[in-house]
């Protein structure tokens, strides 16, 4: 008989050598390829059915049933103003679900993304120029030079952007959409469920 | 632990309690009035349904003692014959005997031998007299009858509706008394304090009483198994033995009403592609009878129903190739799949391991109908396979859920749910039973005006300015019905404006997560049975929205 | 998709067992009525593809119920459920249009074999 403990157990291998190696998601946003480190991606999936939910801002495509989790689903494109002005929303596209401390988040992207494994020595904290790129530096753990001219992957750093108050943060707007409950005229505390 | 027999055991004995109850009530309505139809109608439907359900259950006795009631009644509603002579006391002697063998089933013991009452019966229904003996009462007897305890059923049968109507009740007290533990710390008032912990107390293990009633063993689901396994393995021409555990494991009743058609899938996939045929078993070394393990255990909150084989494994590889053949998932995608992610995609619409469709797990779907009713139960589902040694499926549930009915309603293309609970009445109105009030439009609904507002502008219109003002201009000029929803809230009621209504339907809520769980319009959102998601509306906070937006 | 039956017995023993049986073979029971009334409202409101009728209800008769259905539903497929020897009322129904009988007590092979024929469109049959 099979082992009945399912045990859920680390999924992937973690970096032989976490000091030297690291292992990057890769993807596209706007122009320029972005990173995120393998160990904060729970999976890559075609995006599934996405529903629209309204008062959410703009770059909050939705939320999708992943696998019986129900998450929201974010266009970081939009979230960092980096789509090209008149390129659609694709019609076809790919979520990256990433976890936070206590929740799952997608990510969604327009192309597959691909893994890449290099030192991480290549990685150096973001220079300057960036900082013109909307709010994105904030949540930069830095940017990889490939070799051979291979360009350069802008390595994001999930846990600083993982707070939900940071996700739903809109451009340029320094609080999340306020929720209404305090202007109530009666408004039960909503209970824990037991 | 129960199982089906047993089931069905008590089902019989609590039904054929009442029936003798009602028998009794209506011979002696007989009695008193011989031209009572009612009655009489009566006591032969109780007969007939005493005879079925005694046969059934193989007690051959008391269906006969029934059968020739029967069709004494009959007889007597066909005018044949009236209620009349020997007849009466024969009749009342044979419902007390079939009292007796009812309780004697109740008690496991044999009931005693029957032979002379029917003889006295088959001759009543042939037009003979009843021989002396039987319709003579010994002093002990009478005795013995007038000192007749009265006995109800133990058991009450209590239809789920009914439990699933006080939950949710319990649910809306449960957010009161949260709202007094509030207000009780804001006023100060020590006296109001203590009373608040206790009602939190109380009202506290009365939700969990509640949510008790309706947990039942778990074998109520797995003893259904040994037959399907049985048939599936003779279809298949396989050997399987199956072992069942943890029957008495306790979980909701609509958890496993839920699940039951996912556990079926799973149970036979099992049977028809996990467990090798005898020859081919050998062949691997391994016994010819295949291992097949149901069983329920308690996990923290969770309750877990495993499915466990010793068969060929999955082939992880095979699964990854064929899941990209099917469109199921890109070679991309799948590159990037470690061995669970690729289990996982079993689970996917669309894919079918087995090649050949057969009878027993090709009914036209997958085991994606398994992953659909986890999801809408908020469940997971994990998969551990080892290839040539097994595969185990383990559906992880909630011991609990509260199924809220709920009204869909379609706006803009998309269903939303809105909980029974807080929905008042739905109208169609022309145009001419709108009227504007003050930037606000209006309708009478029971001598009470009810402001209306579209549903579209509440969830839609962005920013925290007033709404425009609407006038009756803003109505389309033709001859549109407009359905509204109307939602009450703390007595307060509010028109919705959609496009249509959908249907009624129970649903389960699962909690929006984070970061969307701040926004409170939404009570959460269910899976509807196509798998797809619906948001659940919550109207006491769009009834607050409306309050502070209103023009 | 499985075949909808509605089960109409006012005995929630008989109407139990036979649930579990028609469930267990594959199908979706999807209503249960316990007397004549209840009947002509599921069978509008389930549209279920076959209906298990009993000869004798509390408020109508089996016979009445049939006729009614039939009356809303002229398709509608219907299969009684008697206990031997009511042949005249059986043989009334299959007049009135139901497909065919189940003698009780049931017996799971003939339960199945009845109502599969039923679905797939055979005459009247016993």
């Amino acid at each position: 008989m099979a082992d009945s403990s399912a045990a859920p157990g680390s999924r992937r291998a973690a970096p032989v050598a976490p000091e030297a190696v690291v292992q990057l998601i890769v993807f596209r946003l706007g122009d320029e390829d972005y990173g995120i480190r393998i160990e904060q991606v729970k999976e890559v999936t075609v995006t599934p059915e996405v529903v629209k939910m309204p008062k959410t801002p703009p770059f909050i495509k939705g939320i999708a049933n992943l696998r019986g989790d129900i998450i929201a689903i974010v266009d970081l494109e939009e979230r960092f103003q980096l789509r090209p002005a008149g390129r659609p929303v694709p019609d076809f596209s790919y979520t990256l679900a990433v976890e936070a401390a206590d929740y799952t988040l997608g990510l969604m992207v327009r192309e597959v993304p691909r893994p890449v494994t290099m030192p991480v020595s290549l990685i150096e904290p973001a220079p300057e120029f960036v900082q013109d790129s909307g709010q994105r530096d904030k949540y930069l753990e830095g940017i990889a030079k490939l070799p051979d001219s291979e360009g350069v992957i802008i390595v994001l750093d999930m846990a600083k952007l993982l707070t939900p108050s940071e996700i739903m943060r809109l451009p340029g707007r320094s609080e999340p959409p306020a929720t209404k409950a305090d202007e109530a005229p009666n408004a039960p505390t909503p209970p824990e469920k037991p | 632990m129960k199982s089906r027999d047993q089931e069905y055991r008590e089902l019989f004995m609590a039904e054929a309690l009442e029936y003798y109850d009602a028998m009794s009530r209506h011979l002696s309505e007989l009695e008193r009035n011989p031209q009572d139809t009612e009655a009489l109608n009566e006591l032969f439907r109780l007969m007939h349904n005493l005879k079925a359900n005694a046969r059934a259950m193989g007690f051959v006795d008391m269906g006969e003692v029934a059968h020739k009631m029967e069709t004494l009644f009959g007889q007597i509603r066909g005018q044949e014959r009236t209620f009349t002579g020997s007849l009466v006391p024969l009749t009342f002697g044979a419902v007390d005997t079939l009292g007796n063998m009812i309780r004697a089933v109740g008690a496991g013991q044999e009931s005693a031998d029957a032979h002379t009452l029917l003889d006295n019966l088959e001759r009543l229904i042939q037009g003979e007299e009843p021989i002396q003996a039987a319709t003579e009462q010994t002093t002990e007897e009478a005795d013995a009858d007038a000192g007749r305890k009265l006995e109800l059923s133990d058991l009450v049968y209590i239809p789920v509706k009914k439990l699933d109507n006080l939950l949710n009740l319990v649910g809306e007290l449960v957010i009161d008394r949260d709202r007094i533990l509030t207000l009780a710390a804001e006023i100060g008032n020590a006296a109001l304090q203590t009373t608040a912990q206790h009602l939190f107390r109380i009202s506290d293990d009365l939700q969990y009483s509640v949510m008790d009633v309706r947990l039942v063993g778990a074998g109520v689901l797995l003893n259904k198994f040994p037959r399907v396994v049985r048939d599936v393995a003779a279809a298949e021409n396989k050997q399987v033995e199956l072992t069942l555990a943890g029957q008495d494991v306790q979980i909701d009743r609509n958890v496993l009403q839920l699940i039951t058609d996912a556990l079926l899938h799973i149970v036979r996939n099992g049977v028809s592609h996990g467990l090798e045929d005898a020859a081919t078993r050998v062949a691997a070394g391994k016994p010819p009878v295949g291992q097949l393990r149901i069983s329920a255990l308690t996990e923290r909150d969770d309750v877990l129903i495993q499915v466990q084989d010793d068969g060929r494994g999955i082939n992880t590889e095979a699964v990854r190739q064929k899941a990209i053949r099917k469109g199921v998932v890109t070679a991309d995608a799948a590159a990037l799949l470690d061995e669970e992610g690729v289990w996982m995609l079993l689970f996917e619409a669309g894919f079918s391991m087995a090649e050949k469709i057969t009878d027993i797990s090709g009914r036209g779907v997958g085991l994606d109908v398994v992953k659909l009713a986890i999801d809408s139960l908020g469940g997971r589902l994990r998969v551990n396979s080892e290839l040539g040694k097994g595969t185990t499926f383990t559906l992880v549930l909630p011991t609990s859920i509260a199924v809220k009915g709920a009204l869909l309603v379609e706006l803009d293309a998309r269903a939303y749910a809105v909980p029974l609970l807080h929905t008042d009445t739905v109208l169609a109105l022309h145009a001419d039973e709108i009227f504007a009030v003050g930037g606000l439009l209006m309708t009478r609904v029971q001598e009470e005006n009810v402001p209306l507002v579209p549903l579209r502008q509440l969830l839609y219109v962005e920013g925290d300015e007033p709404l425009p003002r609407a006038t009756r201009a803003d109505l389309p000029p033709d001859d549109t019905l407009h359905q509204v929803l109307v939602v009450s809230y703390n007595n307060r009621r509010l028109g919705l404006i959609v496009d249509r209504f959908l249907r009624q339907q129970s649903i389960v809520v699962k909690p929006l997560s984070k970061p969307l769980d701040t926004i409170d319009l939404f009570g959460g959102v269910t899976l509807l049975g196509s798998g797809q998601l619906c948001l659940v509306l919550d109207v006491p906070a769009l009834t607050r929205l409306f309050l502070t937006k209103r023009p | 998709m499985n075949k909808r039956i509605l089960i109409v017995d006012d005995s929630f023993y008989m109407r139990t067992m036979l649930k579990n049986m028609l469930t267990d073979a594959g199908y979706d029971v999807v209503g249960e009525a316990a007397n004549g009334q209840q009947a002509l409202e599921m069978a509008v409101a389930t549209t279920p593809d076959l209906i298990t009728l009993d000869v004798i209800l509390p408020d109508n008769t089996g016979l009445d119920v049939l006729k009614g259905i039939r009356q809303q539903q002229p398709d509608a497929k219907v299969v009684m459920c008697s206990a031997v020897g009511q042949e005249t009322i059986v043989n009334e129904a299959i007049e009135n249009g139901a497909l065919a009988y189940i003698v009780k007590p049931f017996s799971e092979e003939r339960v199945l074999e009845i109502v599969g024929g039923a679905l797939q469109g055979d005459g009247p049959r016993a």
